[in-house]
């Protein structure tokens, strides 16, 4: 179990089991006692924490343990927690309103010394425990909202300072920045048309600064403390940080998409959907795909980690997916609310310039005009005579007529004559016409009025043919 | 007057097959398509993506095909004459084209009154068909990046990457299918418009009389009734197979005579 194997400098497993009565005394357990929670809650949730590092369900006593050793030798880990431009809601989420959420009590005990939303201080006190973190070095940064970059920073400052310049100053030893939220992944939100704010995500505003601290992106709208949770822990842990997909996600986490784990598949498979909200097809639990769900394009594990203590999530709520994983931390312009709106639509907008709109209505008006303009044409066609077989051959190319050698002349001059010939005789070269039945009885009608006509037709044969 | 002899030449048998093949998957993908962009029919989803996912490949296998036959089979260079050369060469830049673009381009939108001389395919009809293939190709790729068992391979990652992730690969993709289908619109349009012995050429193999060309002079010669008009000018047919439609001809006015 690589858990147990890496020589962490952070908790070692194996000195763990060395004293184990520190288990039942563990600042961590009582805390946890405190607020209600029993072992077999805590030891539930190292489950699910073992699933999302990657390990097997079985070692969740073991990081149990691991936890409330680290959690005994004190604040192990300091975790710098910055708001950039957010609405505070994966803070939110991670706190969940009244009571403590085993992961936030966790997290607070094993890691979290400073955030700018939770402490207590405020003001001087706080920005000065900021700066003696940053002094001490080893610690990591978590990065709520998005970058915004407008007016050279300032549109965004914090204790008088630029929020780009307080950024750029907190991951300057930092061992690691998680991008907590699509804002902070790739400007999310804040990154949406017309984007006045030069919105952007860590990762891009870091890489553009030649900053090369590690960047964890860790998406949704908000982002699941569980997945938060678990990467820090791993960190403390192990010592170092998840195996990352190429868009710095947790690949573990990362790498399927909502539509793989949904509880509704089988309906999207049985060809069951929900077309209207409020109708009997909704009240059976169908798939909402027609209702524009973005699961089929969205790569994250909200049906496997679910939402609010593992409570439900949008899709089993009956909200189709937003899409709100779907991020790009090199370009802010294809933020998951631009890729994704309208949200009960199965595709996207596009825009150009203010104007936005539906692929469907380009295509199909696109393909209505090229009809209409068919249609004109083909009344042109009959107009011009040319619906059976087409307009007669030019005798010479006109490109010849002009810069053409002798044989071309010769061989324009004899087509001339062929028409002629043809022509006098009456020989009309026809494709097959679309409507056989009435052309055939036109045909007969002509050769009842005009028999003359067949007797010159006769003579052709003898000297027609034998070449 | 107009019309080349539609001869079995310009479309060989095999050639036949691939249109035939192409046409069906074609229709198969889109109705198919459009179920799963937006389930109208519910209870068929399942059946839909099963046939979209067979037709995918029956296309892309189909166009590889068609892409070999035109190296391995011969057929005529131009309408009007059972003249065979490698196919590919009818793909290429042929001389009795040279010069023919503006003529094409003019006698569609009327600008002129006769019908220009061209090799088996016009110019715009040449580029066109050329086009087809690699957006089949495109399409497929496309395709591929939204499915399941293929959109984690690096190929199709790399242009997942590229358009900005699985939504706009879903437009584009869905976009290639509205692209098809107004190429179709205007195929047919003029694969009809002139009468239907294009058509019943390359779907039934069935030609008609027409006029006769010359790939040497390239230029019109003669005009070959096929047994059902009388021949006229330069034919280029076997003594044999000439003497056998003066015969048809003869029997036929015989008949309408009684
Ligand atoms: C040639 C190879 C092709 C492949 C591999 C392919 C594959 C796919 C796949 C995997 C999907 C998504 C199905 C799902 O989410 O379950 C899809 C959707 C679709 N395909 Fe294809 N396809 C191909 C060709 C075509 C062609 C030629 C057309 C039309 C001419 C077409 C029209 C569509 C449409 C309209 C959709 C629905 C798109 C949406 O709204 O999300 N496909 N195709
Ligand atoms: C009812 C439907 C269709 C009709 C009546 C039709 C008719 C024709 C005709 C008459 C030709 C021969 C053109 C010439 O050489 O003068 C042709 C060739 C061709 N058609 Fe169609 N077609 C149909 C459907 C399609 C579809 C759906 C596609 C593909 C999207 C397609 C693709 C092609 C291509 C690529 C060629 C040139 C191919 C070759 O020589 O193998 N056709 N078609
Ligand atoms: S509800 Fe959404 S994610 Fe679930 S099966 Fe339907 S389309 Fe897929
Ligand atoms: S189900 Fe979709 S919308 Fe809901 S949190 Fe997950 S990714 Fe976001």
């Amino acid at each position: 179990m690589a858990l147990l194997d890496t020589s962490g400098r952070r908790a070692s497993v194996s000195s763990a089991s060395a004293q184990p009565e520190t288990r039942a005394t563990s600042k961590l357990a009582q805390k946890l006692e405190l607020n209600g929670f029993t072992r077999r809650d805590f030891l539930k949730y190292c489950g699910c924490l073992a699933g999302m590092m990657g390990l097997s369900q079985l070692a969740a006593p073991q990081v149990a343990e691991a936890l409330e050793i680290g959690a005994e030798g004190g604040k192990l880990l300091p975790v710098i927690w910055l708001e950039g431009s957010s609405c505070t809601g994966c803070t939110e989420a991670l706190t969940q309103g009244t009571t403590p959420d085993i992961p936030q009590l966790v997290l607070e005990t094993i890691a979290l010394n400073y955030s700018e939303t939770l402490s207590a201080a405020a003001g001087h006190s706080l920005e000065e425990a900021r700066r003696e973190t940053i002094e001490a070095g080893s610690y990591l940064v978590v990065y709520e909202g998005a970058v915004v970059t407008a007016y050279d920073g300032n549109i965004l400052r914090v204790a008088d300072e630029k929020g780009t310049d307080v950024l750029l100053e907190t991951v300057k030893n930092a061992e690691a920045v998680i991008a907590l939220g699509s804002c902070a992944c790739d400007g999310g939100w804040m990154a949406v048309r017309p984007d006045d704010a030069d919105a952007m995500g860590v990762q891009k505003f870091l890489s553009e600064h030649n900053v090369d601290v590690p960047v964890v992106n860790i998406p949704c709208c908000p982002a699941n403390p569980e997945w938060l949770t678990s990467v820090i822990l791993e960190y403390v842990l192990t010592g170092h940080l998840p195996e990352l997909n190429d868009k710095n996600e947790p690949a573990a986490l990362f790498s399927q998409t909502i539509h793989d784990n949904c509880p509704r598949r089988g309906h999207f498979e049985n060809g069951e959907f929900v077309y209207q909200f409020g109708s009997e097809e909704e009240a059976k639990g169908y798939c909402l795909y027609p209702l524009g769900c973005k699961g089929p394009q969205t790569y994250a594990p909200c049906a496997v980690t679910r939402w609010n203590r593992s409570l439900s999530w949008c899709v089993e709520a009956g909200a189709p997916c937003a899409g709100c994983a779907t991020i790009n931390p090199m370009n802010p312009q294809a933020n998951w609310v631009d890729e994704n709106t309208p949200f009960l639509e199965r595709h996207r907008d596009f825009a150009v310039g203010p104007i936005t709109f539906q692929p469907t209505t380009v295509a199909v008006g696109l393909t209505v005009l090229v009809v209409a303009v068919l249609g004109v044409h083909c009344a042109g066609m009959k107009l011009a005579g040319r619906m059976d077989g087409g307009a007669d051959f030019e005798p010479e190319r006109r490109w010849d007529e002009k810069h053409g050698g002798p044989e071309a002349h010769e061989a324009g001059a004899r087509a001339q004559r062929l028409y002629d010939d043809l022509d006098e005789m009456g020989l009309e070269p026809k494709n097959t016409g679309l409507h056989r039945k009435r052309d055939a009885a036109a045909r007969k009608a002509a050769a009842k009025e005009a028999p003359q006509a067949a007797d010159s037709n006769n003579d052709t044969h003898a000297e027609g043919g034998d070449e | 007057m107009a019309h080349l002899a539609h001869y079995r030449e310009a479309h060989p048998l095999p050639m036949v097959a691939t249109h035939w093949v192409n046409l069906i998957a074609m229709i198969v993908l889109i109705v198919s398509g459009l179920q799963i962009h937006y389930p109208l029919i519910p209870g068929v989803m399942g059946i839909a993506r099963g046939l979209h996912m067979f037709f995918a490949f029956v296309l892309v296998i189909n166009c590889i095909v068609r892409i070999v036959f035109a190296f391995v089979f011969k057929s005529a260079p131009a309408g009007g004459t059972r003249r065979l050369v490698r196919d590919y060469k009818t793909w290429l830049p042929q001389k009795d084209n040279k010069h023919q673009l503006w003529a094409w381009i003019s006698y569609y939108l009327f600008l002129r009154r006769e019908h220009p001389i061209a090799a088996k395919l016009g110019v715009p009809q040449k580029i066109v068909y050329l086009l087809i293939a690699p957006l089949i190709f495109f399409t497929a790729y496309t395709g591929f990046c939204l499915w399941g068992p293929t959109m984690n391979w690096p190929v199709f990652t790399w242009g997942l990457e590229l358009v900005g992730g699985p939504m706009n690969m879903r437009v584009i993709h869905y976009l290639c299918m509205w692209v098809f289908i107004i190429f179709m619109c205007i195929h047919i349009y003029l694969s009809l418009v002139e009468g239907a012995s294009p058509a019943t050429l390359i779907f039934f193999w069935k030609e008609t009389p027409g006029l006769v060309y010359d790939p040497d002079t390239m230029n019109i010669t003669g005009f070959d009734g096929m047994g059902k008009e009388p021949d006229y000018g330069e034919t280029f047919k076997d003594p044999v197979r000439a003497a056998a439609d003066a015969a048809a001809v003869a029997a036929r006015e015989k008949h309408g005579k009684e």
